[in-house]
């Protein structure tokens, strides 16, 4: 007999579209632990691993973006969508937010504008400000979108994952899962909005605990934008994962030992800590 | 003649030195190793049968702190793993400290004395501090067999191989079909006239990513032992990621399963001996098996599969419980440990002279996975709910060398004499883990497993987490679930 994870459902309209979102997972001492996707992410995409393994140890909460009306998307849109899941699911707080890429500068807006609300943030291969070999990529990946290249997710893929773990794969085996990926023009809007992220100014307003987790291979979001978060967040730590981008695949287990450590005791290192890979 | 010593361990393989060596490195020579066979290597001395290997890859199958660049495959040969332990124990000065040849008998807590007193076939000996290191894998299981007296050829578990039996052109009986049989099969095919497996249930199979390393590789591994280090983490980790597999998250289980049914279908084709060779149970109910030898060794001329357990011997002829006879020259019993009672136990009794075996009635069971209450200044590596099915077991031996040595510093510190596991703490434990334990493929996957006391039903071998969750939570000592006497003097 499986053990089929129980969650569920809800939606909520926020301006005027509907935003659906899962909860799973005991109430106990932690606070309930909120996950926010990244650029032409989902859940699944990008939690399935996460999502049902920490509702083992605790509530979960997630919610997959829906596109705003509107020819261009903002920061502030996905926030609203995000900070309306919080205010549905955790009325009360406090809660611990976690984001990943895009869903990391979002979750890093939201703890700023909700204070002590959100206690505890994790901020998965973020980052502060979008520099220009960010723009050079995006530039990039812009050309092959208006050419209408069947190479563009071939080359997100690529950009994706660390060196190491594409190894572990043959080319066909990366082709298919370049394949699983579908554009579409939200995924337009979204990287769109990757052009243009500037939020300097709010990560010096942040209080919360936060876990800032850089991958040491990554190509699209390099570490060196993590570090920034670390030092622009007062109460931040750092850890770094030897991953590419695609760390919610390629070390989905170490990411769940971050993130269920830090869940549990957000204070075991302090502000300011590198906290060093564990050496198995 | 009495041997007074500190600090006595039971047992020369991965967890007794693994012990032994830490507290040497500590500077401490207050410690003795009793080993019962005349080298070390526990489980790797052994196990030689022919094709032996273990199904962790070596670079994390060793020691985190003896790293080893010479490893000459993925997943090295079993006599490779036993060299590397005796060289660990040679380097690492531990030889000296160990008793071969020496048996524990009776290991009795002496509550006046307060010392393990601790009979064995070469003398007594007396410790304050009693550690067991005897392993998972120590004693062959061998299922009583009706009639097995009389069979007129030679008999041998896979655990005690007799490797004076001459094997060529043989008619060859593997009784098993678990990770030791998976192993030897493909090695019986090659020399038998006719091989005959019985298979009580079938086991899954994935691919073995097995490969030799070159000069070049082993070469980088010596000049960068960085590499070595980003090896390790990187079987680790995906070792890990499998656990989601036996937590029994649907999406995780239907990819190992597809992996293991492809695996199945592009090697056997016959679609009856498909149907033989396809598990009734959930897959990681019991141990997920590597290897790319053995559904061809299955599928070969001279081989049989019998379907059914071995269920009785009439002279040469070995019957399965399907009816069906099978005459043959010799009888291997590829039939596993003695894992979920383990025979240290009976011979080990507490402070009211009840031995461990008794005392587990209802299966094993460990504060910590490691300390018993009513057996006083006991430590037992590798015992209760330590097993894994994803993961090296050296890792949970080095977290709990960590929680020994966090425990041995702590007596030392405090000047306590006697520390036991407190009974509340122990059950709350024990709770902790049942209820984690529910719903994992190793309880709901509808199997008969090692894993499983049948006695209770509970998960007494396994850790039913995260090898990395065994380390935060099991990795150093917690003193709060302990009674101590004399009372703590440093407490505050």
């Amino acid at each position: 007999m499986l053990d089929q994870l129980s969650y569920t459902t809800g939606e909520i309209t926020v301006a005027g579209v509907a935003v659906r979102y899962r909860v799973a997972g005991p109430e106990n001492g932690r606070a309930p632990l909120v996950l926010v996707h990244g650029t032409a992410g989902s859940i699944d995409g990008h939690y399935g691993y996460i999502f049902p393994m920490m509702a083992y140890r605790q509530r979960v909460i997630a919610l997959d973006w829906s596109e705003p009306a509107g020819d261009s998307l903002e920061l502030a849109d996905l926030v609203a969508q995000v900070r309306a899941v919080i205010e549905t699911t955790v009325p009360e707080g406090p809660i611990t937010l976690a984001g990943y890429s895009l869903g990391a500068v979002v979750a890093a807006q939201t703890a700023a504008e909700l204070g002590a609300k959100v206690a505890n943030l994790i901020l998965i291969a973020g980052w502060l400000k979008t520099d220009t070999h960010q723009l050079m990529r995006n530039h990039v990946w812009r050309g092959l979108r208006d050419q209408n290249s069947p190479s563009i997710t071939e080359y997100m893929t690529f950009c994706a994952f660390s060196p190491a773990f594409t190894n572990l794969k043959t080319l066909d085996e990366m082709r298919a899962a370049a394949n699983m990926l579908t554009m579409s023009a939200f995924v337009d809007k979204q990287m769109a909005l990757n052009t243009r992220i500037d939020i300097a100014a709010a990560c010096e307003t942040i209080t919360a605990k936060t876990l800032v987790i850089g991958g040491t291979y990554d190509m699209m979001v390099p570490k060196h934008h993590s570090k920034q978060l670390f030092g622009a967040i007062e109460d931040a730590r750092y850890t770094e994962i030897p991953a590419g981008h695609a760390v919610v695949h390629e070390r989905a287990a170490e990411l769940f030992h971050h993130i269920d450590r830090f869940s549990a005791q957000p204070d075991a290192y302090p502000g300011g800590a590198i906290i060093p890979a564990q050496k198995p | 003649m009495t041997t007074q010593t500190p600090i006595l361990i039971i047992g020369a393989g991965f967890a007794g030195l693994g012990m032994a060596i830490r507290l040497k490195r500590q500077g401490r020579d207050d410690f003795i190793i009793i080993e019962r066979a005349e080298d070390v290597g526990g489980t790797w001395r052994d196990n030689h049968y022919p094709g032996i290997a273990c199904d962790v890859p070596s670079h994390l199958y060793s020691y985190s702190y003896l790293p080893n660049p010479d490893w000459t495959r993925v997943f090295s040969p079993g006599g490779e793993i036993q060299a590397y332990i005796r060289k660990c124990a040679e380097d690492e000065g531990i030889l000296p400290h160990i008793r071969f040849g020496t048996d524990m008998l009776e290991s009795r807590w002496d509550e006046a004395a307060k010392h393990w007193a601790v009979e064995t076939s070469q003398g007594r000996f007396e410790a304050r501090i009693l550690i067991t290191g005897t392993g998972h894998l120590a004693d062959g299981h061998m299922p009583k067999i009706e009639g097995l007296d009389s069979f007129t050829g030679a008999v041998f578990h896979s655990a005690n191989w007799d490797h004076s039996v001459d094997l060529t052109g043989k008619r060859i009986g593997v009784v098993g079909s678990g990770a030791s049989a998976i192993q030897i099969v493909p090695e019986m095919q090659k020399l038998a006239s006719d091989l005959v497996v019985f298979q009580r249930s079938a086991p899954y199979m994935i691919p073995r990513r097995d490969r030799a390393y070159t000069a070049g590789e082993m070469r980088l591994c010596q000049r960068d032992p960085a590499v070595i280090e980003e090896m390790r983490s990187e079987i680790f980790w995906s070792g890990e990621f499998n656990f989601a597999q036996r937590r029994n998250i649907p999406r995780f289980l239907q990819e190992a399963k597809t992996l293991a049914v492809g695996h199945l279908e592009a090697n056997i084709h016959d679609p009856a001996l498909r149907a033989k060779l396809t598990p009734d149970y959930e897959i990681g109910c019991k141990r997920l098996l590597i290897s790319n030898g053995y559904y061809p060794a299955i599928s070969a001329e001279n081989t049989t599969l019998e379907a059914s357990a071995l269920t009785r011997v009439e002279g040469g002829t070995a019957y399965g419980t399907s009816g069906q006879g099978h005459d043959l020259d010799v009888l291997v019993f590829a039939t596993g440990f003695e894992a979920v009672r383990p025979p240290f136990a009976a011979r080990i009794f507490g402070a009211d002279g009840v031995n461990l075996d008794a005392h587990w009635n209802k299966g094993m069971q460990a504060y910590d996975s490691i300390a018993v209450n009513g057996y006083p200044n006991l430590f037992i590596i590798n015992g209760p709910n330590t097993g894994l099915g994803h993961n090296s077991v050296v890792y949970i031996i080095e977290a709990q060398v960590d929680y020994i040595l966090g425990a041995l510093a702590y007596i030392d510190d405090t000047g306590v004499e006697v520390i036991e596991a407190r009974r509340e703490a122990e059950d709350s434990y024990m709770d902790k883990l049942h209820a984690r334990s529910q719903g994992t493929v190793w309880l709901a996957g509808g199997c008969k497993s090692w894993y499983v006391d049948e006695r209770s039903g509970r998960l007494t071998l396994i850790w039913p987490d995260f090898a990395h969750s065994f380390r935060d939570e099991n990795g150093s000592f917690h003193p709060e679930g302990y009674a101590m006497s004399p009372a703590n003097i440093a407490a505050e």
